[in-house]
């Protein structure tokens, strides 16, 4: 029973190859899959993992206050779902109140768009000869009137019912987030607990970097957020466009949604801008340029200095893996492939590196030996 | 020095013998309580190897904890931990591998603290944190001077 040969045993088994990171795509895709099913579930879970790390250093606060962990995770919820109940209520009923004008501000909105589109194409036509023989001028209206129509037939009305079948799910969030908040080391310990002696020590550093990992990415997410809404309300209150933080806090959020949200989130503003009559086309121009700018600004400065920090993902693969959630989950997958692909990645990562590591499981074969022997000790013939 | 510990089936048993919690009081006990992990070892099972990425340290609840040099369990013992002892904790507080070999010595029962959570004190609960880092330094200082036999003499 020896257990070696008197050298000291290096922890560390190679690195992430090629089946690791299969099995991290392979894994990521599946789990995809399977959530697309529970869409209603997994929604509002997510929604609770955000709220839970917004919430977690109000806990910890009162913690270090002296309030033990269950009444500080009690009264931060209940702090939290009070707050929220007196900013949605009027908030609900503004949105009520307004309903009727709403359709008739989005027409508004799309026919200004495709003004602006169209006085856009008409100053091209007439600058460059080649555009003109297009007559893209004339068909644009036509083919936009025909687009808009079969979209809003398509997606807006699936889009409404879903959005107001989802609603009673999304009360599910903050209630989720307060039980992750008061058990979620007692839910952990509870893991712990099954884990076999030999991988234990693994097992820590495990949980340890999955935490780690989720707290930078959604921590990061709402810095990202934070910063995108400052930089984009500022320009826009420069430029003199009507509400602008509003609007800035919007597509802030839609950038949520890697690549597609960001341009959603132009378009919206752009739009809104042109409805305003009050402002010119130059300014119009300004707000998609300050667009532009955000965007060069996060993928070069904000995003490495928050998110970034959070997957160390080559960019390759994080471009290759928001095509797999995007073309399996929609949007939705959009949103969620890259933060549970980080997390896959560890866990496949420390899996493997335990199956690879003949010492450990040596440890608990010999470990499993052991404990047959001691069950065993009184049961000789 | 005794310590009221709470009346908690949750909570682990024994700890009232471990010096490293001996200067918390019962509030602080508690949190601590929270934090642990217990754990169960056959006599001759391996705890952590020589060489190991340290993740945590561990308090003898019961039973024999062996020291010593990877695999040499008979010609090279460095300590034997007995009940109310901490070990591993060298590695947690200088960030390093594990330098030597441990294994139970008799079936035993251990209570451990992740790195993560005896880091996280320092954030959440400093008092406790320093109390139970002051007590672990003052046990390294005893065993050193155990095993060296100088340091009594040395004007430190």
């Amino acid at each position: 029973v020896s257990p070696g040969n008197g050298e000291a045993v290096p922890s560390d088994v190679g690195s992430a190859g090629p089946l690791t990171w299969l099995a991290t795509f392979g894994l990521t895709t599946l789990l995809l899959v399977s959530l697309q099913k529970a869409l209603w579930l997994v929604v509002p879970f997510l929604l609770a993992i955000v709220l839970y790390y917004i919430l977690l250093p109000a806990v910890r606060s009162l913690s270090r206050a002296g309030m033990s962990h269950e009444s500080a995770a009690a009264a931060v919820s209940g702090l939290f779902s009070v707050a929220a109940v007196l900013v949605l209520v009027p908030f609900s009923a503004w949105i009520v109140a307004n309903s009727s004008s709403g359709e008739a501000a989005f027409w508004n909105y799309v026919e200004n768009g495709k003004g602006l589109i169209g006085r856009l194409l008409s100053e091209l036509e007439a600058r460059f000869a080649f555009m003109a023989q297009w007559d893209l001028q004339s068909a644009f209206p036509r083919k936009a009137s025909e687009l808009g129509q079969r979209f809003v037939q398509e997606h807006v009305t699936d889009a409404l019912i879903g959005a107001v079948a989802w609603v009673p799910s999304l009360l599910l969030a903050p209630f989720l987030a307060f039980f992750f908040l008061r058990d979620g080391r007692r839910f952990v310990n509870r893991l712990l607990r099954a884990v076999p002696n030999a991988f234990f020590e693994r097992t820590l550093l495990l949980v340890d970097q999955v935490d780690t990992m989720a707290r930078s990415y959604f921590q990061g997410l709402l810095y990202l957020t934070l910063i995108d809404t400052v930089c984009l309300g500022l320009g826009l209150a420069v430029l003199g466009i009507p509400n602008a933080l509003g609007l800035a806090l919007l597509a802030a959020v839609l950038a949520w949604i890697p690549i597609v949200g960001s341009i959603i989130g132009c378009i919206i503003v752009v739009l809104v801008t042109v409805a305003d009559g009050a402002v010119g086309q130059g300014t119009v121009y300004a707000a998609i340029a300050l667009f532009l700018l955000v965007r060069l600004l996060d993928d070069f400065v904000f995003v490495p200095l928050t998110i970034g920090r959070s997957l160390q993902m080559h960019p390759l693969v994080s471009v290759l893996l928001l095509f797999i959630g995007g073309a399996v989950a929609g949007v939705l997958g959009l949103i969620i492939v890259l933060p549970l692909a980080g997390v896959v990645m560890i866990i496949v990562d420390c899996v493997a590196r335990i199956l690879l590591d003949r010492r450990l499981m040596a440890r608990h074969a010999f470990a499993r030996r052991l404990r047959s022997m001691s069950a065993n000790a009184d049961l000789k013939a | 020095m005794s310590i009221r510990i709470r009346k908690d089936s949750r909570g682990p048993q024994g700890l009232a013998h471990v010096p490293t919690f001996s200067a918390l009081d019962a509030k602080e006990h508690r949190v601590v309580a929270g934090l642990l992990h217990e754990r169960r070892y056959e006599q001759g099972e391996v705890i952590f190897d020589e060489g190991e990425e340290a993740q945590a340290l561990y308090f003898v609840i019961s039973g024999k904890v062996l020291i010593c040099r990877q695999g040499e369990t008979e010609t090279r013992r460095m300590a034997e931990i007995g009940p109310g002892r901490a070990f591993g904790e060298l590695a947690i507080l200088g960030g390093d591998r594990r330098s030597a070999q441990a294994r139970a010595a008799q079936a035993c029962v251990l209570q451990t603290l992740s790195r993560r959570d005896f880091d996280g004190l320092f954030e959440s609960h400093k008092a406790i944190a320093l109390k139970m880092t002051l007590q672990i330094a003052r046990q390294l200082a005893r065993q050193l001077r155990e095993q060296t036999g100088v340091i009594p003499e040395l004007p430190l």
